[in-house]
């Protein structure tokens, strides 16, 4: 179990640095090599990994919503996660979101921005207008705002820890060739998740952004156009 | 006779219940989603023009119905490795 929880690696002024956050710091440092490196040299890559991203947001939001606002915030996690999920194949090294604490960061910037974006889009009031439609519905859906965050949050870090404390467990069993196959299917599950990541926050957004027409105001719309 | 102290019998509670829990919450998730499958399978074999959307709407489904299956297995695995109730963790 020691190579699955976060060891401290170094004090700095007094505060213990985990694994966890040396993981991370290499992790950016791979990230921020690689998209130089690609600017300069190659920039029709960095545009298929946009029009990826831009295609996967797209298949989810329906067809009113201006994709490219929310593109950043969305592209970011995306491939943050793309290279967090996959960095536990190193050898002794865990993955950044192997640790509760990361993957709660996110959910919760994802559960912060659906507001904030719902609130800038349609403004204050209208914004908890469409919360409370039917009146009945407002504790279910306060309710269901905070089990959607708690479950993307606890999805994201029990498969990352399972894969990569399997690997550890069959890799202090017999070490030759038998984690291979488990450290590929940790790759596998890694990128899997980072795909559902970003699915599951453009729908929270795009459930946030949407605009509800009631039954009043489709009757004057029909009413309006005859 | 026994002497079975308050650590001994919540060792063992701990273990008979991670057992029968991660038995259930292996194989009820797999069942369901073997069930999923099969729809999915019904209606690629019935419009293989829909192939593409049947796959990834399958795909994104078994990820999201997987989840509790994971959040037994946490239970699970605190429940075995760090413990709240027995002195060997606090």
């Amino acid at each position: 179990m020691e190579t699955v929880v976060p060891q401290p690696v170094f004090t700095l002024f007094g505060l213990t640095i985990n694994q966890t956050v040396v993981s991370t710091w290499v992790m950016m440092a791979i990230i921020i090599i690689i998209a130089i490196l690609i600017r300069k040299f190659k920039p029709a890559l960095g545009e298929m990994i946009i029009e990826l991203i831009n295609s996967i947001v797209h298949s989810v939001m329906p067809e009113e919503i201006k994709v490219s606002k929310y593109i950043s915030i969305l592209g970011t996690m995306a491939i943050f996660l793309l290279f967090a999920n996959i960095f536990g194949i190193f050898p002794q090294m865990l993955s950044p979101t192997a640790n509760i604490n990361t993957t709660i960061a996110l959910s919760v910037i994802v559960f912060f921005s659906v507001h904030v974006i719902g609130i800038i889009e349609k403004g204050f009031l209208r914004y908890f207008k469409d919360l409370a439609s039917p009146i009945f519905i407002f504790p279910l859906e306060i309710v269901s705002q905070f089990s959607r965050t708690l479950s993307l949050s606890l999805r994201l870090f029990g498969n990352i820890l399972s894969t990569d404390l399997i690997v550890a467990i069959v890799f202090s069993l017999i070490p030759f060739i038998a984690p291979l196959p488990l450290a590929a299917l940790g790759m596998l599950t890694g990128v899997l998740q980072a795909y559902i990541f970003l699915t599951l926050a453009s729908l929270y957004i795009a459930s946030g952004v949407e605009i509800q027409e009631t039954e009043k105001e489709r009757k004057a719309l029909k009413q309006a156009l005859k | 006779m026994w002497q079975l102290d308050p650590e001994t019998i919540i060792t063992i509670i701990t273990i008979l219940g991670a057992i029968i829990g991660i038995v259930l919450g292996a194989v009820i998730p797999a069942i369901m989603e073997g069930m999923a499958v099969k729809k999915a399978l019904d209606g690629i074999a019935k419009q293989p023009d829909a192939a593409n959307d049947l796959r990834t709407t399958l795909l994104i489904s078994m990820a999201l119905l997987e989840s509790t299956a994971i959040y037994v297995l946490l239970v699970i695995l605190v429940i075995l490795f760090a413990n709240p109730l027995l002195d060997r963790f606090f």
